[in-house]
């Protein structure tokens, strides 16, 4: 990007003292215009989180229930299939999303090989047509919380326990394990995963890689036991290549356990931001979990205080300053960028560097 | 305030792009004061207060003329942006409807008129599919609405399986309480089997006329699913409504096209003759955003043909993903140009959608809206939208630059909406300038001359068929080109002399002598180069 305008430091340098944590940009008036840039919450507070279901799948959890991580809700169907039922074989009353359960004397099933028990799907012609399967595999729950809803063949809702960091895409299932920083000997913001640096003794840990990894080494994370890893950006190719070995993984006989991606920012390589990356580190060691509807990283630790970043504190998320992480100094007004585009931007303080105008959409602060 | 106030604010709060219209009363005369927009993630309140903050400072005078000045000649933004008047439209959330019937046959005109309506069309049917997968897709959380229909009276081949569709139904009803059904046509008949399963729910139970019901075919079920879909202040729907009175307060015909973050609009409007309302035709087809959710191979593609930048599929992918997840970041550098190789790629899809409005008479002005457009230069908006908009005719071309058009269509009564945009007609659209179109030029030399006589003097220039022609005629400025071709060509008529009268604007005149439909070089980097060249000659603020 090309900042074409650039003021003197010394002009704003009065609002290094308003950036305290916490500071309303409407209150303060060194901040006028940062409540046009967007915010981004660094932490959620309790996150409903849902488990999907397929028709046939069974739930084994009812609402209201307390789960503690690792409870398995619900056992999935492999190989679901449609059976008609005669009439005689369901209660009256039956309902659709009812379990049934066979054995009886005298019940002839329709159309298909005979099920012990399956759920109920609707009624159609005096009998009812049913989902049932062989083959089921358990669905566990990676955190704990309170069950807020079941419902056949959609889904289970959760209520989790703790707090969550918000991603915007998560690929997988979701799973659980300790959180360990990827690459502890550089920078784990500007982190990749090569898949060479993967060994078994990450087995059971969710790796923060920082921004950028490929598919190859997903594949092999998964392989070696790791069971998520947190990322800044994906890029579509790594993101496609994951999604055909992954479902490779659903249909082998043996699956291999629950393993997830949570992609923080998108799809174009840039480092994790700042203040996410100090929650990171200070999760370090500590067991979180990874869901994907929504895609976050919950965790319970209560005694985790987080501090918000400075209220003048702004990151950019697009350019050719992605990543790069400074002080809001002002607004800018309209200025012309590179291209010819003439955009609002705002000045921004880049460490010891004279402020330079960014566009205000490229930017995003904390809270 | 007073009760008698002398600005108002204008909103429209779309899905990525907010904007703000400050309208002040003057001269007793509602005129647009100042408008500013923002990705919808700024604060609303922020923006309002930064553009009155702006007004202020630019014309104290004006400012308290409209009374945003404090007695002691200060302004507090925040308290005027609190208490001014506001008019808002909102768009209502992407929802998704799952189109559903017995056959392909039945289904094909339900679908048809969900994609027309603005909704994420999904479609199933029950001929050729495990009922299990159709459960499953009813079932779908990411379904809002579900369409089943059938014809009235239904077809041989609909009869003998509508009721297990209907009992499949049922039983996803019975289960989903917050699923809205709309049972179209001969489906009507099975609402008590529905009724009957499902017990408290939050979701309603439709009845709709049949898909072919209505004059024209379809549009009594088009009309309810708009409803159903939009509330009355979604901006699309209001725009729709705008353009009606717009065409009647210029007597012309009008059409709006408007590129969105989840879909795209096309209202055509024919001004009213004899006391009658003007006739508007409105199409809003979520499949035309900018981008849409999931960059599929097929919208990569789309856009690859409109793109100028040597960037590989997998990199324009990146890129397109990064466009939807923040429609307004990175639009420095390279991004400008890739959004309107993604807006022109969402205008095809839009103008191959809606056939029937390309079939009409060509507009007298098109009017381009939306976060597609915000950014760019006019000159390259009127490029992109000669690009797709392939009709040989002389078509005037404006921007609603400050999103007034669907605020305006906010307003219930017709008669004030027409009243407001009497008094801000020469203000909410930014003139483009002009585009001439001949149809049918054959290739050679030269396909004729052109004389524009315009109020500074008289040009002349030869016509180079394939090329682009512009001719500088500034906003506000009117004049009359004179063609002169060497062979018959079509616009409006066919014929080989032609005076048009044409206006001026950021573009100027823009004469178009390329193929209708547009032909490009089936190699990428030649039609690379070729698109390059053309966008050269217009986007002039371009780094070179």
């Amino acid at each position: 990007m090309t900042a074409t305008n650039v003021r003197h430091s010394a002009r704003r340098g009065a609002s290094a003292g308003s950036g305290a944590p916490g500071a309303s940009p409407a209150q303060s008036p060194e901040l006028r215009g940062l409540e046009l840039v967007a915010c981004r919450p660094i932490l959620a507070g309790p996150t409903e989180v849902l488990f999907a279901l397929k028709p046939g799948d069974r739930s084994l959890v009812a609402a209201g229930d307390a789960i503690v991580a690792g409870t398995s809700i619900a056992e999935r169907l492999r190989d679901a299939r449609i059976v008609e039922l005669t009439p005689a074989a369901t209660a009256e009353g039956a309902a659709a999303g009812d379990r049934w359960t066979g054995g009886q004397a005298g019940v002839r099933l329709r159309r298909g090989p005979g099920a012990e028990a399956g759920e109920l799907l609707y009624e159609h012609d005096g009998h009812w047509v049913l989902a049932a399967g062989e083959h089921a595999e358990p669905v566990e729950c990676p955190l704990a919380g309170v069950v807020r809803d079941v419902r056949p063949g959609v889904g289970i809702r959760v209520r989790a326990q703790g707090r969550a960091l918000l991603g915007v895409e998560a690929l997988g299932d979701p799973t659980s394990g300790r959180l360990s920083l990827g690459s502890e000997r550089s920078d784990m913001r500007q982190g990749r995963l090569r898949s060479t640096s993967l060994d078994v003794g990450l087995a059971g840990t969710i790796l923060v890689i920082g921004s950028r990894v490929d598919a190859e080494a997903l594949t092999r994370a998964r392989a070696m036991g790791v069971r998520g890893v947190v990322v800044s950006g994906l890029a579509g190719k790594e993101r496609r290549d994951f999604m055909a070995s992954e479902s490779r993984q659903r249909a082998a006989l043996h699956r291999l356990p629950p393993f997830a991606v949570l992609v923080l920012d998108g799809a174009v390589r840039r480092p994790i931001a700042g203040p996410v990356g100090a929650v990171l580190e200070r999760l370090a060691g500590t067991t979180v979990a990874i869901t994907v509807d929504p895609p976050a990283l919950v965790f319970d630790e209560p005694k985790l205080a987080v501090d918000p970043p400075p209220a003048d504190h702004v990151r950019v998320r697009a350019g050719e300053r992605a990543g790069d992480e400074g002080r809001w100094a002002g607004l800018a007004g309209v200025r012309r960028f590179a291209g010819g585009t003439f955009l609002e931007a705002g000045w921004v303080a880049f460490g010891d560097e004279p402020p330079v105008a960014i566009p205000i959409a490229d930017l995003e602060r904390f809270a | 305030m007073t009760s008698d106030p002398r600005a108002f604010l204008a909103l429209d709060l779309g899905a990525a792009s907010s904007s703000a219209a400050l309208i002040g009363r003057l001269a007793h005369r509602w005129r647009l004061v100042g408008s500013l927009a923002m990705p919808s993630s700024s604060s609303a309140d922020g923006l309002v207060a930064e553009l009155i903050r702006r007004v202020g400072a630019a014309d104290p005078t004006l400012a308290a003329s409209i009374g945003l000045l404090d007695d002691d000649g200060t302004l507090d933004a925040g308290r005027i942006a609190a208490e001014l008047p506001r008019l808002v439209a909102r768009s209502a959330p992407a929802r998704t409807i799952l189109a559903c019937a017995v056959s392909s046959r039945a289904l094909a005109p339900l679908a048809a008129a969900a994609r027309r309506t603005g909704w994420r069309t999904l479609e199933a049917t029950l001929e050729g599919t495990d009922p299990l997968q159709l459960i499953s897709r009813l079932l779908d959380p990411a379904v809002d609405v579900v369409l089943v229909g059938a014809g009235d009276p239904p077809g041989a081949d609909e009869r003998r399986l509508l009721g297990e569709l209907s009992a499949i139904v049922a039983g996803a009803v019975a289960r989903r309480a917050d699923l809205t059904v709309i049972l179209a046509g001969a489906m009507t008949e099975y609402l008590d089997r529905l009724e009957s399963s499902s017990g408290e729910r939050t979701g309603e139970l439709l009845l709709a006329p049949a898909a072919s019901a209505g004059e024209p075919a379809g549009s009594a079920l088009r009309e309810l699913l708009d409803e159903i879909r939009g509330g009355p202040d979604d901006p699309r729907r209001a725009a729709g409504r705008a353009v009606g009175a717009l065409a009647d307060v210029l007597d012309r015909r009008v059409e709006l096209i408007e590129i969105g973050f989840n879909g795209g609009l096309r209202a055509t409007a024919v001004p009213g003759s004899g006391g009658n309302d003007a006739v508007t035709t409105v199409s809003i087809v979520a499949d035309a955003a900018l981008v849409p959710p999931e960059s599929t191979d097929a919208t990569v593609d789309r856009v690859l043909a409109w793109s100028t930048m040597p960037l590989d599929r997998h990199r324009l992918r990146d890129r397109l993903r990064e466009l939807r997840l923040w429609p307004w970041s990175g639009i420095g550098g390279d991004g400008a140009r890739l959004r309107l190789a993604a807006a022109r790629a969402a205008m095809t899809i839009l103008v191959d959608a809606t056939p029937e409005q390309s079939a009409m008479p060509a507009p007298d002005l098109v009017v381009v809206a939306g976060g597609a457009f915000a950014v760019a230069p006019g000159p390259a908006v009127a490029l992109a939208v000669a690009d797709v908009l392939r009709r040989p005719a002389a078509i005037a071309l404006a921007q609603d630059h400050a999103r007034l058009l669907g605020t305006i269509g906010v307003i219930p009564d017709a008669t004030e909406r027409r009243q407001a945009l009497i008094d801000l007609v020469d203000d909410l659209l930014t003139p483009l300038g002009s585009i001439v179109i001949p149809g049918g030029i054959r290739a050679g030399p030269s396909a004729g001359r052109m004389t524009v006589h315009a109020g500074t003097g008289s040009s002349d220039t030869n016509l180079v068929p394939g090329g682009l022609e512009v001719v500088d005629l500034p906003p506000g400025e009117v004049a009359t080109a004179e063609f002169t071709f060497r062979d018959s060509v079509r616009l409006g008529t066919r014929g080989r002399h032609f005076a048009v009268d044409v206006s001026g604007g950021l573009g100027g005149l823009l004469v178009d002598l390329r193929d209708v439909p547009l032909r490009l070089p089936d190699r990428m980097d030649r039609r690379r180069e070729l698109l390059d060249a053309w966008q050269e000659s217009l986007w002039l603020t371009r780094d070179r």
